[in-house]
């Protein structure tokens, strides 16, 4: 709120076409090509679980769902500007509430029909539940929120500027925490901010996606739950999970046609639409995906408690949710802390040196304020170490000196990978409040300097907290695939892909774990 | 494209050579959510398929078939008589547009929400799944952000906190969230259809209110409907009766479930507007065929002058709506306008 900024909307809609690729590796076939008797659908990440379901539908139907995996916020945005006509047959996302709240977007959509719901919950360790003095079924919020505050609860949960479960996660926790009785306002937003940082506190994970999230967990054993929607969270082995008594807000999978396309088209969207409301599908949804059914017949899979929970309203206006999300982002969530260990070797002499520079400079529209960022360009070394924080207070100076240091980038010398990046490490101090991370790209392999082994060796000598700080490899020019895959997998990190997509698209997707 | 007309009319053939009729003529509709299901009904299907139509059906907000492209198509069937006639002078489409079938707006309620209404003051129940719910009570409690906490047995239900209120669909697109506000407004204006400048004035702000705690809407009635069967949402939702009496088909008797007729209500009038010769055919077909009318009153709908029985469903239903005020509809203007403002959308269109 506090100065101009480039929409987070408009920023996260250029990792859109990555996101596609790197989320369904090895598919070469353009996403945006149309093919007779597939349905192209742009889909909410989280429904990637439903491709055996979608299996079943194809045999009774004759027709192949083909998903694209988007954010909401991405999928509305795309809509907005008419991105989806004539790309996309059929949207498909967690929850059309955000959709409607905006009419540029909410027009380009027929008809809506939800197919399944899941509510937000909380997934707490089950061995933590005792202590919390927590009876499953009886918690609410304001529990949660004390457990927080009391320093007995730390949790992980997606991004909500990137991912549905994150931004529906949001919308729950304000909701609840506001005390509002009815769709939040902007003033109940306010109101509720000092009780909103205190509770985003207690946040120790951080992640552009679900499954990420999940796999995150695992790796921390100091983490004690998970906010997300139930049907993900009861696919965590360990979990219990908690529809608080005082409210969730509810996902309810609404597959839509769109109003771009042909009657034909539509006809197989309703064709889907109707088996996948079949009873045997239903059956089959609630079983493999924990989600609940939407005809009566059909109960809940075992498991999934039937108690009734209060429906938090959605807020009912464009600036409240997205007031909400920039509160979030630049003033109640903990800051990052961010080292980028850039490759500028000689290999990046021309196109790549632009293509990265360019990248950072777009980079700059989208930190947030309080943000600690580092660049550390590296050859046969690191040639410097240049850090800045985002201030709330003129947010302006700090992006202009990463944009002036970014320019000035020079490509020259061989590729020392894994020197550059203890030499990270060792700049990375391990405090709490802030998410700390390191982005690695690189176009070429190791030529200099320590090797894969004295890295995995320095990693296993790290201290413990440190050695939570995940790599996130960015796949540039000709770097190799194998062994970026392997420090990321070695620090809990994760592979972007820029070869397939773009660079600023990876450095764009990397925010929601940062 | 081609293979995908194949894959279409495969399944047409093979359904048709099961019903061993001779379906000739496709029929293209639009049509409202909640008549979904009546059209997909093979039962339906096969009613039609013995006059000789095959009809295949979209569904859209009535409202938003506004803006659709309707060129190609036969019929649209919005579920209320204002977007028709908008649709109706859009498409120049001359003479009396057929109102074979209609359906009151109800209320759905799980049992313990609809208890404490009852208790409150805000509801009578006249048999377990049944009751009347007092529309000026509801709207005096709106107008006051009476919440759930401050009625008295709510605090048993952990379910039953924050404002009380009836979700509806988003009255800019949809016409049961236009209906809703075509009730509400007509109890606040003292019993009168809203009409000049004057009382749109006047019952603005209460009808914001209405919409505004909401929240973000569901774009359709069926959305709305699936999320109260799934046990989402809130506990007190606008529904059409039909998706209702299609709930309780087949004797089904679903526990938690009491429908509400609130005292003054708006009848939504399911109106055609026949696009071509073939459109008029079938919408005369579902005024006038005894076996369609049949299928119309399964499928819970009132049809035109025939007094509906719900035999299977009188502990949910109603047979006759006795007692049940039916509130005029304003003009189209008018409810546009109310809309616009419910929504919160500044007035500038002057409705007369």
């Amino acid at each position: 709120m506090s100065r101009p900024r480039r929409s987070l909307l408009a920023l996260t809609a250029l990792a859109l076409l990555l996101t596609a690729c790197s989320a369904q590796e090895d598919r070469a076939e353009d996403p945006a090509a149309p093919e007779p008797g597939t349905l192209r659908v742009l889909a909410s990440s989280e429904l990637s679980d439903m491709t055996p379901v979608l299996e079943q539908v194809r045999k009774e139907t004759g027709v192949r769902v083909r998903p694209t995996y988007t954010g909401t916020l991405d999928a509305v945005n795309l809509l907005a500007k008419g991105g989806a006509d004539g790309k996309y047959d059929a949207v498909w996302l967690s929850s059309g509430a955000y959709l409607r709240l905006r009419p540029d977007a909410a027009g380009k959509v027929v008809s809506e029909t939800p197919v399944m719901s899941s509510p937000v919950a909380l997934g707490v360790k089950t061995s933590e539940l005792g202590a919390l003095g927590w009876t499953a079924g009886q918690v609410t919020w304001s529990q949660i929120e004390q457990a927080v505050r009391d320093g007995r609860l730390t949790y992980g949960m997606t991004d909500p500027a990137r991912s549905n479960s994150g931004f529906a996660t949001l919308i729950s926790v304000a909701s609840a925490l506001s005390g509002a009785q009815s769709a939040l306002t902007d003033a109940d937003v306010a109101k509720a901010a000092p009780r909103l940082r205190e509770f985003f506190e207690g946040q120790r994970l951080t992640s552009g996606s679900s499954g990420w999230l999940a796999s995150a967990y695992a790796r921390h054993a100091d983490v004690d739950a998970l906010l997300n929607y139930e049907s993900v969270l009861k696919g965590i082995p360990g979990l219990t999970v908690i529809r608080p008594t005082d409210g969730v807000v509810t996902a309810d999978y609404p597959l839509s046609s769109l109003a771009s396309t042909d009657a034909t088209t539509r006809t197989n969207v309703k064709r889907v639409t109707d088996a996948l409301r079949t009873e045997a599908v239903q059956r089959l949804i609630t079983a493999r995906t924990h989600r609940r059914p939407v005809v009566p017949s059909v109960p809940p899979a075992a498991g999934l408690d039937t108690a009734r929970r209060r429906e938090l309203p959605f807020p009912g206006s464009r600036s409240v949710a997205d007031g909400l999300l920039d509160a979030y982002e630049n003033e109640l969530r903990r800051p990052s802390r961010t080292v980028y260990v850039l490759d500028t070797s000689g290999s990046m002499e021309g196109e790549r040196l632009n293509r990265l520079k360019d990248a950072l400079a777009d980079l700059t529209g989208d930190f947030r304020d309080r943000e600690e960022v580092t660049l550390m360009p590296f050859g046969s070394d690191v040639k410097s170490v240049a850090t800045h924080v985002v201030s709330p207070a003129a947010p302006e100076a700090g992006l202009a000196a990463i944009r002036a240091d970014a320019a000035k980038l020079r490509a020259e010398g061989e590729t020392a990978i894994y020197t550059s990046l203890e030499k990270a490490y060792d700049h990375l101090g391990t405090d709490r409040d802030v998410f700390t991370s390191i982005v690695l790209m690189t176009d070429g392999e190791n030529t200099r300097g320590d090797d894969a082994d004295d890295f995995d060796a320095f990693y296993q000598g790290l201290a413990g907290a440190r050695r939570d700080i995940p790599v996130f490899t960015v796949l540039f020019g000709d770097s190799d695939r194998a062994e970026l895959q392997h420090i990321a997998e070695l620090t809990g990190g994760r592979l972007f892909d820029a070869r397939q997509g773009s660079l600023d698209g990876a450095f764009e997707e990397i925010r929601g774990y940062q | 494209m081609l293979l995908m007309t194949g894959v279409v009319v495969a399944v047409v053939a093979s359904r048709s050579e099961g019903d061993k009729s001779t379906a000739t003529k496709t029929v293209r509709m639009v049509i409202g959510s909640e008549k979904a299901e009546f059209f997909a009904d093979p039962d339906v299907v096969k009613a039609l398929a013995a006059k000789g139509y095959t009809v295949k059906a979209e569904t859209s907000g009535s409202w938003a078939m506004e803006g659709l492209d309707l060129r190609g198509y036969d019929l649209a069937l919005p579920s209320s008589q204002a977007p028709a006639a908008e649709l109706a002078a859009k498409y120049k489409v001359r003479g009396a547009l057929p109102r074979p079938f209609y359906s009151p707006l109800v209320v759905v309620a799980h049992r313990n929400a609809a208890g404490v209404l009852a208790a409150g003051g805000l509801a009578t129940l006249d048999a377990a799944h049944r009751g009347t719910l007092k529309m000026a009570a509801y709207l005096d409690a709106a107008r006051d952000d009476r919440t759930w906490q401050q009625l008295e047995g709510a605090s048993k239900y952990g379910e039953l906190t924050g404002t009380l209120y009836l979700s509806s669909t988003d009255p800019g697109t949809s016409s049961s969230g236009a209906l809703y506000l075509a009730a509400a407004s007509c109890v606040a204006n003292g019993g009168k259809v809203v009409a000049s400048d004057a009382e749109v004035e006047r019952t603005a702000p209460l009808l914001h209110k209405l919409v505004s705690v909401q929240g973000a809407q569901q774009s359709s009635t069926d959305a709305a409907f699936r999320d109260f069967v799934s046990g989402a949402g809130n506990p007190l939702v606008l529904v059409y009766e039909s998706q209702v009496a299609s709930l309780l088909a087949d004797g089904r008797q679903p526990d938690d479930l009491v429908v509400l007729y609130p005292d003054t209500t708006v009848n939504s009038d399911h109106t055609a507007v026949p696009l071509t010769e073939n459109g008029s055919a079938v919408a005369r077909l579902l005024s006038a065929d005894p076996a369609l009318r049949k299928l119309e009153i399964r499928h819970g709908f009132r049809p035109q002058g025939v007094a509906a029985g719900f035999a299977s469903a009188t502990t949910y239903l109603k047979q006759q709506l006795t007692g049940v005020r039916q509130a005029p509809v304003p003009t189209s203007a008018v409810l546009h306008e109310l809309a616009r403002r419910a929504r919160g959308q500044r007035g500038t269109a002057h409705v007369r």
